[in-house]
């Protein structure tokens, strides 16, 4: 039995689920923070974002039928609750989709825990321009170093078709950086 | 990633990835960083809201009887009312049922009686009865409403002659003159 199932079969136990529970952040908090802060932009966002799917993670862990491994779950949470957050948002100011990306970048930039320097601001102009799928998978193989095997288990994707696209986005990265 | 942008070796470019640290990583890549002390704060926050949210979600479902309909006091008047309505629809069912029975047997009875007495009777009996009522009943009747024909015929002639006289005078010379 891995840590993961041990984990859920502790989180799924009444006596034991608020120490499991404890443990799940201490393994899962960070690398949840870091995945969300890229979709959500800004720290605040992101904060919010963490709590709601820790609240969704600890409310609906009974409901999980393990058929994807508990990192698999958890990040699609993250993810979804990321999405949902950002269209809430977005129909609060009333903004078109397709703005998005640019007024991510203005708010990222101005974020108060942003300190970077111009390559920085470049690299994240190149990453906002890429396709949806294109980031997530940069994203979370560059940044999160998740395996080709579980990525392909969160996105639904063929590992060879995540190989392709992730190496072929470094191409592209690499390219523009030094322009 | 500066370090690396400046050492200008492009092919090392973004082969670095992820070491131990996430969140230096990313501070080195992107340049985003995260306030001191955030996760073992946040930590305690994400505890802190499962505990209220755990604890909200109890008077929530404690205050659902406060909805106006579902007030003991409104059952109970609802379910008597519903009983009284039910009781009362059954009641006057039977009633009508009742009346309805007693009829169809008197009736049923009755024309038993006629057939039987038809059968056991006279023939002259049986006759003067027929007769009686054919006369009575049939004839006399026919002849009423015979003579209320013959009476709106006439009525009906003598309007429509009234109603060309006064054409007549009315319209038919006018229309010749002029």
């Amino acid at each position: 039995m891995s840590k993961d199932e041990e984990l859920v079969k502790k989180l799924k136990d009444p006596t034991q689920k608020e120490k499991a529970f404890s443990e799940l952040l201490d393994v899962y908090q960070e690398r949840l923070y870091w995945h969300i802060r890229k979709i959500v932009t800004t720290h605040e966002n992101a904060d919010d974002v963490l709590q709601n799917t820790f609240v969704r993670i600890y409310k609906s862990i009974l409901k999980f039928e393990e058929k994807s491994s508990l990192h698999t779950w958890m990040y699609r949470i993250a993810y979804n609750e990321s999405i949902r957050f950002l269209e809430k948002n977005n129909k609060k100011s009333h903004r078109n989709i397709d703005e998005v990306p640019t007024s991510n970048l203005q708010v990222l930039f101005e974020d108060a825990y942003f300190d970077g320097d111009e390559v920085h601001k470049k690299l994240h102009k190149i990453i906002a321009g890429l396709k949806e799928k294109q980031k997530r998978i940069f994203h979370m193989k560059y940044f999160e170093d998740i395996s080709f095997r579980q990525m392909s288990e969160i996105l639904e994707t063929s590992e060879s078709t995540l190989k392709s696209t992730y190496y072929s986005v470094v191409k592209i990265i690499e390219k523009k950086i030094f322009l | 990633m500066k370090k690396e942008t400046e050492n200008t070796n492009q092919n090392n470019f973004l082969k670095g990835g992820f070491k131990d640290d996430i969140s230096k990583h990313h501070k080195a890549s992107l340049g985003i960083t995260v306030p001191e002390g955030y996760f073992s704060k946040s930590k305690r926050s994400i505890i802190d809201k499962i505990e209220e949210e755990v604890v909200t979600e109890v008077p929530t479902e404690m205050k659902k009887p406060l909805i106006f309909w579902l007030r003991p006091q409104f059952k109970f008047m609802a379910a008597a009312s519903l009983v009284f309505i039910l009781t009362l629809t059954f009641w006057l069912q039977s009633a009508n049922n009742r009346d309805v029975d007693k009829s169809t047997i008197e009736f049923l009875s009755f024309s038993d009686d006629n057939l039987i007495n038809a059968l056991i009777g006279n023939d002259n009996e049986f006759e003067a009865f027929a007769d009686a009522i054919l006369i009575n009943e049939i004839v006399i009747k026919a002849e009423l409403s015979e003579q209320k024909m013959d009476d709106l015929f006439f009525n009906s002639l003598f309007v429509e002659d009234s109603l060309i006289d006064n054409y007549t005078d009315d319209q038919f010379l006018e229309t010749i003159i002029l």
